[in-house]
């Protein structure tokens, strides 16, 4: 650690991508395409979404077979039932993602995985934005190639007999999984079976467990080091 | 404010579903064998080099929409229809582990990729 703590930038690079976007975002905004504060409506909007309507969509398909008939279907139609508007997801006029959901149904001989080999295609508006090592090149490089040795790092080990079905999501179709129900949750609503379907359950990398909840209280610890109000201390630390 | 086509076209209905009954019939059906073309693939394409010449079977026929390939230049004149089409594992990776003979891979292409096999 330095003697004298000198200030150190917040954000040690900004990729050449941010300087792009906020490059076209600014242009947009000077042309009148949209306003700063619309951007900052669809940002606010953005940051909101998450994986809970899918989570409910998993749940009401274990409950109801015509319910999850209608998702195996048309995962659109039925995202209605828990809320998402695919055609008008914000409800504010900005443009979507591509509608086309595919739910992929597990089976005991079949599990499902969802990988975008090209970029990190997802199904946003019922699943909240990707997770980050969902975009790396490292998981879209080798799950299509090692999917058991990649499974197996996420903790997740399957027997041979069961088929891993990989889906390269490159088009515009977007995927979500819907996992088999787990022992252990007969009698359950659908509220206590939404909260075990975590987003990684939907991507295919976990299964849901019924002791493993999406709001599972979290140990609180002191912190080792408290904070100092300066940044210019060690920043590795907390990464 | 003057919205794009593609934008006027989508509003209400959504994209892909926009281009529905522009491809005319599909070729393919659930089922069918099919090959992936090695087609060239200057500027821009969505068709992965691991699918490039290896045999599949079409798992599901999804929609119609103009190919990446076009789209990406605003062509929407000439929409295609797309497959799913689903590989064995050993299939697209010759040295893929034989304990795991069920594992597959599925991914998508316009019709244009396609041929039968």
């Amino acid at each position: 650690m330095a003697e004298k703590h000198k200030a150190a930038p917040m954000v040690d690079e900004v990729s050449d991508f941010e300087i792009l976007e906020a490059a076209v975002r600014e242009l947009a905004i000077e042309k009148g395409l949209f306003t700063a504060d619309d951007h900052r409506r669809f940002t606010e909007f953005a940051h909101s979404i998450g994986p809970l309507p899918a989570a409910r969509l998993v749940a009401k398909a274990w409950l109801d077979p015509k319910f999850k008939k209608l998702a195996l279907e048309d995962g659109v139609k039925a995202s209605l039932q828990v809320g998402i508007d695919w055609l008008n997801p914000t409800g504010f006029g900005t443009p979507s993602d591509y509608t086309d959901l595919r739910v992929l149904e597990d089976t005991a001989k079949v599990k499902h995985v969802v990988v975008c080999t090209l970029c990190s295609c997802y199904p946003r508006p019922i699943l909240g934005h990707s997770p980050e090592w969902y975009r790396t090149p490292n998981y879209r490089r080798r799950l299509v190639r090692w999917p058991r040795q990649v499974l197996a790092e996420f903790g997740l080990q399957l027997p041979a007999d069961v088929e891993i079905r990989v889906e390269d999501s490159n088009q515009k179709c977007r995927f979500m999984v819907l996992p088999m129900r787990p022992a252990g949750t007969d009698g359950w609503s659908e509220e206590q079976l939404a909260s075990i379907v975590t987003r990684d359950c939907m991507i295919g990398v976990a299964l849901p467990h019924p002791d493993r909840k999406q709001d599972d209280k979290r140990p609180i610890h002191p912190a080792v080091h408290p904070i100092q109000h300066d940044h210019g201390h060690d920043h590795a630390h907390g990464h | 404010m003057k919205r794009s086509h593609h934008a006027e076209k989508s509003t209400g209905k959504g994209d892909p579903q926009c281009f529905k009954g522009e491809a005319g019939p599909a070729k393919f059906k659930v089922g069918d064998r099919v090959r992936i073309k090695n087609l060239p693939d200057i500027f821009y394409t969505r068709c992965q080099v691991y699918t490039r010449g290896a045999e599949g079977t079409v798992a599901v026929v999804t929609h119609e929409s103009p190919a990446p390939e076009d789209e990406a230049w605003d062509n929407t004149d000439k929409p295609e229809w797309f497959y799913i089409v689903r590989f064995k594992q050993k299939d697209l990776w010759s040295d893929y582990p034989s304990a795991y003979p069920n594992d597959s891979v599925q991914t998508e292409f316009s019709e244009r990729w396609l041929e039968k096999a």
